[in-house]
């Protein structure tokens, strides 16, 4: 019904004024005709009831109302179609011209009637424009002087200024509305403006974020470690899809999980299981260390991610990268079988030629010229020198490979020190130096140790100052400090170590002047191998340098005293 | 009468070597290269004065004889037993079981003046 009336009334055009008096002029007109309707019922039913008395009456008043309808039609029809304004002006003319004839000119200049010619001079403002009331109330005065003057009468003076206030009236009064109008598109006109730009820049925000975040995705997805990220709950927030290959899960069983459950797999050995929990429950855990998972080797490195926000940092969970090690660890693990291997089958066959050469020297075979001996002599240092070398690299081997392990046992300190003189007693005299030794009073005669290693330890100490001294001694001290340490200080009189060296000396393969190598022998992998022992003995080991002065390498280690005394300790 | 020694070690040279030292100093020497023929020997021969015992043997392991044999057999009980391995945490481990462990790379003289010691000198 409501578009029914709306397509009878609406005329679309774009000027909105234009199209609120062309739909006014609609509604009036469509007035018009239901007034004219019941005007001719009123006809009609006046014949009926008064009879053949007022039919010339009737005719006219007939006559009339059909000239006012086909009137309208067009007047419907242009305004529809053609233009409001002339549509208004002539329905305005058409009415005034109406209301002229609908009375006696006596009533309609004065009388009953004069209040007709007030409806056009009221709509004008309304349908054809504010001023045009004036327009209409000159016509109508217009009007009334002619039907007054028709009678003999003067022109109704009242009448004409009561028109033309009406008309004052009505132009202020549509002026206002207009105004008003107009107002309010310009204020809605601005809030549309508002409203586009708000939306627009939001949309250009969204899309920001948008192309922001699948960037930041798309970087995810393409890096080669698996990537995941944790709330502080340990719950899965996101992880990338090099995740899902290295643990060969789908992400929904990564994702949205706590890893908690995760790490209850059973693709992860227990030693890892442990490592992970440790993760999780210590921040102090070490940055990056190895697990296992079914059959690879996974590195894997945390980060806590901070977020600054109101002017402090706070805790939103944890980044954790998981890079495959698998080829490394598989490498690394064969080179130390292939370097403990080649070291066993190079220490066989040595032996042979040491002993071959000792009983050149013996002269088990008959007597030996002098140069004979030296030179048998020579062949043995040159094998032990081999020897030693052969079984440093094996410790290093072993001690990469995490399998070298200290074995505590009750050890005698001074024991260690007679071993130490039996091995390094001739090296140090061939080479024209002294190698003294003594012990603390307040040293426990035995200790908990491993004694192998601390062996190990001291003659690679000693080996070391004498082979960087040329003249004078190498002293060797076990001490007990206060506190529930003991050490072992080793001191030489030698070349002693530029200062930019020092902190390198106990780098693996590293000696203090690559021509040291050829001059002194050796990979450089006494200090390092003593440094890793000493680690694993959860010892310390510094150095004190000065150069042409000596050097002074000083260990402390933990001091733990047998409970039964060292009976059990044999040679 | 020389006293009889037993020398169990896979390596021609070392067997070479190590019965050189010993014999050096008066000893009789019998050498076996194999764990299946020295399993042999230990249980049907006499018991020597001492068994030089290597750790690592083609067939059965000088420990298993150590372990199965020589400290089973009563008529083991006199006799010196010396384990020679390459590797320092194994002899470590037998220092409870046998008379002394020597650690590889085995010297000739170092083998030569411990066997002098335990010959008897009252030939």
């Amino acid at each position: 019904m409501k578009t029914f009336f709306d397509a009878l009334l609406i005329v679309p055009v774009s000027d909105p004024d234009d199209s609120r008096r062309r739909r006014l002029l609609n509604i009036l007109l469509l007035g018009t005709i239901v007034a004219t309707l019941l005007g001719l019922l009123a006809v009609i039913i006046d014949t009926v009831t008064r009879g053949a008395a007022t039919a010339v009456e009737s005719q006219s008043t007939l006559f009339g109302i059909v000239l006012a309808t086909i009137g309208i039609l067009v007047i419907y029809q242009i305004n529809r179609r053609y233009s409001g304004r002339w549509a208004a002006f002539l329905f305005l003319l058409l009415l005034t011209g109406v209301f002229s004839v609908t009375d006696s000119p006596e009533q309609l200049t004065g009388g009953r009637s004069l209040f007709l010619f007030t409806i056009p001079i009221a709509m004008s403002s309304l349908i054809l424009a504010p001023g045009a009331s004036f327009l209409v109330a000159a016509l109508s005065s217009l009007v009334i002087a002619i039907l007054a003057l028709s009678i003999g009468q003067v022109a109704n003076l009242f009448a004409i200024i009561g028109f033309f206030m009406l008309a004052l009236v009505s132009w202020l009064s549509a002026r206002s509305m207009e105004q008003a109008l107009h107002e309010l598109r310009v204020i809605n006109a601005n809030l549309d403006q508002v409203v586009i730009e708000r939306t627009q820049a939001l949309a250009q925000s969204l899309e920001r974020e948008r192309i922001e975040a699948g960037r930041s995705q798309a970087i995810l997805n393409s890096i080669a470690d698996g990537v995941v990220v944790f709330d502080t709950e340990w719950n899965a927030i996101m992880a990338n899809p090099a995740l899902r290959g290295m643990l060969d899960l789908p992400l929904d069983q990564i994702v949205n999980k706590n890893f908690r459950e995760l790490i209850e797999h059973p693709y992860l050995s227990a030693r890892s299981r442990n490592l992970l929990n440790a993760m999780m429950e210590h921040d102090t855990q070490p940055p990056s260390f190895r697990i296992e998972w079914d059959k690879k080797t996974l590195s894997i490195s945390a980060a806590q991610v901070y977020d600054y926000s109101k002017d402090r940092y706070t805790n939103i969970g944890t980044v954790t990268v998981f890079r495959d090690f698998t080829r490394e660890a598989e490498v690394e693990k064969l080179k130390s079988t292939f370097v403990a291997i080649v070291s066993h089958e190079l220490r066989t066959p040595l032996n042979a030629i040491l002993g071959y050469a000792e009983m050149f020297k013996e002269a088990v075979y008959g007597p030996m010229n002098d140069k004979q001996s030296n030179m048998a002599e020579r062949i043995m240092k040159n094998t032990q020198r081999l020897l030693r070398l052969i079984n440093d690299l094996l410790d290093q081997a072993q001690m990469e490979a995490g399998k070298l392990t200290i074995q505590m046992s009750p050890v005698r300190p001074a024991e260690l020190l007679e071993n130490l003189h039996g091995v390094m007693d001739k090296i140090a005299y061939d080479k024209g130096l002294k190698l003294t030794s003594e012990i603390e009073d307040n040293l426990p005669e035995v200790l908990n140790g491993d004694g192998a290693r601390l062996q190990q330890i001291l003659v690679n100490l000693v080996n070391n100052g004498v082979k960087f001294t040329d003249k004078g001694t190498v002293h060797v001290r076990l001490f007990c400090p206060p506190g529930s340490r003991w050490g072992i200080e080793v001191s030489d009189t030698g070349s002693g170590i530029p200062e930019a060296e020092i902190p390198h000396i106990f780098d693996t393969f590293r000696q203090v002047d690559a021509a040291a190598t050829r001059v002194h022998g050796g990979f450089g992998l006494g200090l390092s191998i003593v440094r890793q022992l000493v680690n694993l003995m959860n010892g310390e080991i510094n150095v004190q340098s000065k150069l042409d002065m000596g050097s002074i390498f000083t260990i402390t280690l933990p001091l733990v005293i047998p409970q039964e005394s060292g009976e059990t300790w044999r040679t | 009468m020389s006293e009889l020694a037993l020398i169990i070690e896979d390596d021609e040279d070392l067997a070479s070597i190590f019965a050189e030292a010993l014999r050096g100093i008066g000893f009789d020497v019998e050498l076996l290269e194999d764990g299946k023929v020295a399993q042999e020997r230990l249980k049907n021969g006499v018991p020597p004065f001492l068994i030089l015992l290597d750790m690592h043997l083609p067939h059965i392991s000088g420990a298993d004889l150590l372990t199965n044999i020589i400290k089973k057999d009563e008529k083991f009980k006199k006799t010196t037993v010396i384990i020679t391995t390459a590797d320092a945490r194994m002899g470590e481990a037998y220092t409870e079981q046998v008379d002394f462990v020597m650690i590889k790379p085995i010297s000739f003289i170092q083998l030569r003046d411990l066997t002098s010691r335990l010959k008897p000198r009252n030939e």
